[in-house]
């Protein structure tokens, strides 16, 4: 651990930190453009200059490309780092258009500051600027070449980084062209990484173009909602609508970047479909009403046919407050009729994987980390697209990745398969863990004997897989065939992808309740009448959903909790308009049992470019914004219960309740999250163990 | 030319190349033979004790180049011929190749074996397609004689060699541009370290060496290190040195001299001096890069050190000469485009301040200079050189540095005048 | 596209590409068999070349559009590239090519009206013991004066059967 000085002050950094973390561990920010934290030091824009003196490298050097030493001396306000940081932004801008006031990256953009910073405020150079054409890259990225200053960080990100394909760098000198051999969409599914990365306006989010100027957006730390990896994000709206999301940083689990699913997937918040107004009956109703008519409903539902005759269904997309005080109704009301996935194999997947998951967990940073990693049965680019991103940093650090399923797989990295049917995915690795496998054809059985080898022969192996073909009785053996292939000197881990955002705290509230299928029975054999949907919709999201969809229509009272206009939502009896994830404080567990806080964006309200344009000029005045009905689920639940609606109270409440939860109470957005550990003594779930409906 | 000891040149006649059987009556594959029967290590040392320094610019002692090599290492290594010569004023790799081929595979048999490496390529411009014709049959016939394949003369050691054609851009010349453009990657500048001997070609130990350096090493086991030294004239020198001759001298063409012979030596006896009569202004005495020299320097000695004590480097030992009627800015201007548009564009002091430097370079030259602009010119070259990424932007302020200091007259002349005075 | 390359040479890339261990090594050679056969490498040049090397389009295309002696638009049946380089601009080069143009009725980067010829300066062709110099396809002529390049440029218009 070197102990440097950087501008008089002294640090003690990691081996192997260049002198520019260095300084930015003492909060001194060497100006940058091409040095990226995620994409490494390659010295091309040549603005981090400083001054080392003294010791084997001395003079002007890069920050970037210098590694700290054991007494270094540095100064980044040297005289002439200074010019020469000054020059480089006044070359960086002979070219550039000066086209500020029309372009989108006005106000996040890295040149603008760096020119500001490098005092460059006078224009010397009137030679002639060189000009270039822009590509149509597709609907989510728009190209603006003139503003390139050629740090290369897309390429690095887009190719090296992501393993795109289809983007490149073109011609040489001052000619350098960055784009796609011809025009057409981007196919990498992380192309909008670039809008983070170039520190320029040159790609900028194309969905999000001229909307809003980026200090009018409104921006929170987020997590991404849409698969069960908890990747940060930091969304922005404006105008009652979500406009845009970037990637957040999270290094233990995305990084710096994120899928364009997260990105360009939210159309969710801004549905001009959202059903905003709770309703009873079909009639609009205010929300205190429809929480009141909700508690007596359910009170006669009670009264006419007992507490097991009502379920309630929680589900993967519910924050966590919102299914813990759904867990409390259930223990209140005296029904154990409660479930957290409409998806039974999911259910039982979520619930094999936390019961079991604890020492193996390996987060995405690990994955990023490790010398082998063998995917099961799981195709990472659907089920969690930034798994595959993260499984490719392996390879390009030397690592291995061996697909076990029936198909090949798409992934952005080098990678070899061994083809095993969905059902034999079991045997397969039972033979692996070195169980005997007679079902098996011969050469698969070598072939994973020799891949036990590998394993056994590696140093940070993780297996990753996926429920949906594993299913769960997959899920557990793929547990102990983890645990089989471990040792105390050398444990290895696991992945499993889960079916939403919050799968694992659900498992964590389910215990051994039953599952959907069992509550669906349930219905159909007349021992429940009313089904509580929580974010929710059965028909949708059930293993079977048009069995749900029978049985939905069987009983006596439907109430549904929701922000998406489903089947559930628009059948209910009750229905109850909830906030969405930007809309409302929360927090989800992760797949590998992370807990992470999302913080509240902006306030619920009809977008403004919803409105009809002949809603303008409103005839009529009301206090309250259009559309801002929904409430956060966890709130509706608060009141109905009788429980505090702040949520730092309730927060405090479940972890005192519950210790696995414990860290709930100081829990904070824009951290790495903190992993829940099961507490010992309490009961694990076990397989084929649930208590029926 | 007579008078000169000639060792690379021997076998020069106008026209014709020499190959195998000429190579080989003139003592060709001797050198070969010699080193075989060495240890490695004591090729290596002899190179150094012959002090041998690098011809491809910047004048590394080959021998000590070698020794850092990890010889010893088992696998793949590989040994590269730097043939891209493409710095303006520089021809003489170009004339070697056309004249005698066989000096050049001979040379790299030896750095293999000296190296213990089993692959070579030799890397050649797009417009010197005679002389990747030359190699090629100079190769087969040495594959055919066992001075190349997988035994060579039976010492039990293995050597192949490919030539590359490349497609113009003078940055593929940087030796790991070189290995990037060998790859088919884009011929950007690899960051050192990790150095080619460390970390090459498809990542594997490799030395690059300039045609000439390897063509001399033959020459170093036939005719022994002392007297290689000897063939100098100063004792920082060793050896001989191709100068090729261009601008404004009555003769402009390329000669085997010795290492050391004084620049008015070589421009009044070889070039038979400045052509039509005129005065000497200036030159470039070791390709494009090269900080110009005056004629109060016309009595250095063409050898590393003394070049450089004059202000100056021995670089390629292209000798460009410029007369009194040379505005030299002008001249500067165009040595600044050349490097601007050579520039690959991973750097921002090449790719956007050479642009820079080419349009201060214009605006004075065309009448439209300030002192403003004078200062600002100064500025570029305090701030490029030495801040690129690789030697090329450095190189490319060799000439412009050299303009500020030794004719800033002239500049000034320019702008007072407000045109060029020279035209 | 066989009029991109012969049969028999894309073969020759095919096979060699299968057996050596980096076949993107092979993308300059395949780069320049397309242009001296088809005269210039176009889109669908790329496209085999990436094809037959088992490599990306954009992976060719990067390279392809380094060189300044890979030609990505159409030229005329012959490139001249002049040397505007300091030896031969020390030598009269400047006149030489505003004779060229002159003569040939075109700019740099432009072609003849015939398709003929297309003018390109070059940087040094390491002829400068021989400034001015030129070179059209693979040969370079130095010691040039006007007349000596009209005689040239007479003869490769015959040549081309123009
Ligand atoms: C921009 C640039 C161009 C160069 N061009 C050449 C060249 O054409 N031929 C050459 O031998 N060396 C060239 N060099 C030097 C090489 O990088 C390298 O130092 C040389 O090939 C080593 O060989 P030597 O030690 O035998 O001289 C160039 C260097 C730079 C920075
Ligand atoms: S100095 Fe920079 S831009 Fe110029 S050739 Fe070297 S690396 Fe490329
Ligand atoms: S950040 Fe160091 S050179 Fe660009």
């Amino acid at each position: 651990m070197p102990t440097l000085t950087i501008d008089n002050l002294e640090v003690t950094v990691p081996e192997g930190t260049n002198v520019l973390e260095a300084a930015r561990a003492l909060d001194i920010v060497i100006p940058h453009f091409c040095y990226h934290e995620a994409l490494g030091a390659v010295g091309a824009c040549r603005l981090c200059a400083m001054r080392i003196s003294d010791g084997k490298v001395s003079g002007i050097q890069m920050a970037c490309m210098v590694k700290a030493r054991d007494g270094m001396v540095v100064s980044t306000l040297d005289p002439e780092a200074v010019e020469l940081r000054g020059h480089v932004i006044e070359w960086l801008m002979t070219n550039h258009p000066h086209d500020c006031p029309v372009c989108d990256e006005g106000g996040e953009c890295q040149l603008q500051e760096m020119t500001i910073a490098g005092g460059h405020g006078n224009r010397r150079y009137t030679g002639k600027k060189r000009t270039y054409d822009n590509q149509d890259l597709g609907p989510y990225i728009a190209h603006e070449m003139n503003r390139c200053i050629a740090c290369y960080r897309c390429v690095r990100t887009y190719r090296d980084y992501c393993g795109g394909l289809d983007f490149g760098v073109f011609g040489s000198r001052d000619r350098v062209y960055f784009g796609r051999v011809r025009d057409g969409q981007l196919e990498s599914p992380f192309s909008g990484n670039l809008v983070d990365v170039c520190p320029t306006g040159v790609f900028t989010d194309k969905t999000f173009r001229f909307r809003s100027r980026p200090w009018d957006l409104q921006e929170a730390p987020s997590i991404c909602p849409l698969c069960s990896l908890g990747c940060a994000t930091v969304p922005g709206a404006r105008f009652r609508e979500v406009q845009r999301v970037r990637a957040g940083i999270n290094r233990e689990v995305n990084g710096f970047f994120i899928c364009d699913r997260g990105r360009f997937g939210n159309g969710a918040t801004n549905d001009p479909q959202r059903p905003r107004r709770p309703r009873v009956d079909g009639a609009q109703v205010a929300m205190e009403t429809a929480i009141d008519t909700l508690r007596e409903r359910v009170a006669a539902v009670i009264a006419k046919y007992g507490p097991q005759s009502v379920a309630l269904l929680g589900s993967p997309r519910a924050s966590l407050e919102a299914n813990t005080l759904l867990h409390d109704w259930a223990r209140d009301l005296g029904t154990t009729r409660l479930v957290f996935d409409a998806h039974a194999e999911q259910d039982r997947a979520a619930r094999i994987t936390e019961a079991h998951l604890e020492h193996q967990a390996r987060s995405l940073n690990d994955i990023r980390h490790s010398d082998l990693v063998v995917l099961v049965g799981t195709d990472p680019l659907s089920e969690g697209p930034m798994l595959a991103l993260a499984v490719r940093q392996a390879v390009r650090a030397g690592g291995g990745v061996v697909v076990i399923g029936p198909k090949p797989i798409d992934l952005p990295c080098r990678c070899s398969h061994l083809p095993v049917s969905a059902d034999q995915l079991d045997d397969a690795l039972r033979c692996l863990a070195g169980g005997s496998a007679d079902a098996l054809a011969a050469e698969l059985r070598d072939a994973l004997k020799e891949l036990r080898d590998r394993l056994a022969a590696a140093q940070r192996p993780v297996m990753a897989g996926g429920p949906e073909l594993l299913g769960s009785r997959g899920v557990n053996t793929l547990f102990e065939t983890v645990e089989a292939l471990s040792t105390a000197e050398r444990p290895m881990g696991a992945m499993l992808l889960l079916n939403g955002p919050n799968s694992y705290g659900g498992a964590m509230l389910a215990g051994r309740g039953p599952n959907f299928d069992m509550l669906l029975d349930g219905i159909d054999e007349g021992r429940i009448h009313a089904l509580i949907c929580l974010e929710t919709d059965p028909c949708r999201d059930a293993r079977n959903p048009a069995r749900a969809r029978t049985a939905l229509d069987r009983l006596e009272l439907l109430v549904t909790l929701d922000a998406l206009p489903t089947h559930a939502a628009l059948n209910a009896d009750i229905f109850l308009p909830t906030s969405t994830w930007v809309e409302s404080d929360g927090a989800f567990v992760n797949n590998e049992g992370r807990l992470q806080a999302f913080a509240r964006v902006m306030e619920p309200g009809l977008p403004l470019r919803a409105t009809s344009p002949d809603s303008y000029p409103p005839r009529e005045f009301f206090l309250e914004t259009p559309g801002s009905e929904p409430w956060p689920a966890w709130r509706i639940l608060a009141r109905l219960l009788g429980r505090s609606e702040e949520l730092s109270v309730l927060r405090r409440e479940i972890a005192d309740a519950d210790p696995r939860f414990a860290p709930l109470a100081d829990l904070a957005p824009d951290a790495p999250g903190i992993r829940l550990t099961t507490t010992p003594g309490l009961p694990h779930y076990q397989l084929d163990r649930e208590t029926p409906g | 030319m007579s008078g000169y000891p000639q060792v690379l040149f021997k076998n020069r006649h106008p026209g014709v190349a020499a190959f195998l059987a000429e190579y080989e009556a003139s003592g060709g594959y001797q050198g070969l033979r010699a080193a075989l029967k060495m240890t490695p290590q004591k090729v290596r040392e002899a190179v150094k004790a012959a002090n041998l320094r690098g011809r491809g610019g910047a004048g590394f002692p080959t021998g000590l180049k070698w020794s850092f090599f990890p010889a010893d290492q088992p696998g793949e290594k590989y040994l590269l011929a730097n043939g891209d010569e493409m710095e303006p004023g520089t021809y003489k790799d170009h004339q070697l190749l056309l004249a005698d081929p066989h000096q050049l595979v001979e040379g790299m048999a030896i750095a293999a074996y000296a190296m213990q490496i089993p692959h070579g390529y030799v890397f050649l411009r797009y417009a010197y397609e005679q002389c990747a014709q030359n190699v090629e049959r100079a190769i087969a016939e040495a594959e055919a004689k066992g001075y190349l394949g997988p035994d060579i003369l039976g010492a039990g050691f293995g050597f192949e060699l490919h030539v590359h054609r490349s497609a113009g851009r003078y940055i593929l010349g940087e030796e790991t541009a070189l290995i990037n453009g060998l790859e088919g990657r884009r011929p950007n500048p690899r960051s050192k370290p990790p150095f080619p001997a460390q970390s090459g070609l498809f990542g594997k130990p490799t030395n690059v060496n300039n045609v000439e350096t390897f063509a001399n090493v033959p020459h170093i086991f036939t005719g022994g290190t002392e007297w290689y030294r000897s063939l100098a004239r100063t004792a920082e020198g060793a050896g001989t040195l191709l100068v090729g001759l261009s601008g404004h001298l009555s003769r402009t063409e390329c000669f085997e001299l010795p290492m050391g012979i004084s620049l008015r030596e070589v421009i009044e006896q070889c070039g038979n001096g400045v052509r039509g009569g005129r005065a000497f202004k200036a030159c470039l005495p070791g390709g494009a890069s090269t900080p110009f020299l005056t004629a109060a320097q016309l009595d250095t000695p063409l050898d590393h050190v003394h070049m450089e004590q004059a202000g100056s480097r021995l670089g390629t030992a292209g000798i460009t000469v410029f007369d009194e009627t040379t505005c030299m800015v002008a001249a500067t201007l165009n040595l600044a485009r050349f490097f601007a548009r050579e520039s690959c564009g991973w750097c921002t002091p090449c790719r956007d301040g050479l642009q820079v430097v080419v349009w201060l370079l214009e605006e004075i030259e065309g009448g439209r200079g300030s002192f403003e602009l004078l200062a600002m010119l100064r500025d570029q070259v305090k701030n490029i050189s030495g801040r690129s990424f690789c030697a090329l932007a450095e190189g490319a302020m060799g000439p412009v540095g050299s303009l500020l200091t030794r004719f800033g007259d002239e500049l000034e002349d320019h702008i007072k005048r407000g045109r060029c005075p020279m035209r | 596209m066989n009029d991109l390359l012969p049969q028999n040479r894309i073969d020759e890339f095919r096979a060699k590409a299968a057996t050596i261990e980096h076949p993107r090594e092979l993308i300059v050679d395949a780069l320049r068999a397309v242009q001296s056969h088809y005269g210039w490498v176009p889109d669908a040049g790329v496209d085999l070349v990436a094809e037959l090397l088992g490599v990306l389009p954009v992976e060719v295309e990067e390279i392809a559009t380094f060189y300044d002696k890979i030609y990505r638009r159409p030229v005329g049946k012959r490139v001249i590239h002049i040397c505007d380089s300091i030896c031969c601009w020390a030598a009269g080069g400047e006149e030489l090519a505003t004779h060229l143009q002159r003569t040939l009725g075109i700019g740099f980067g432009e072609t003849t009206a015939d398709g003929v010829f297309t003018l390109l300066p070059t940087c040094c062709l390491g002829a400068c013991g021989e400034a001015p110099a030129m070179m059209v396809g693979l040969t370079t002529y130095g010691s040039l004066t006007a007349a000596k390049v009209d005689t040239i440029l007479a003869q490769l218009r015959t040549e081309t059967g123009a």
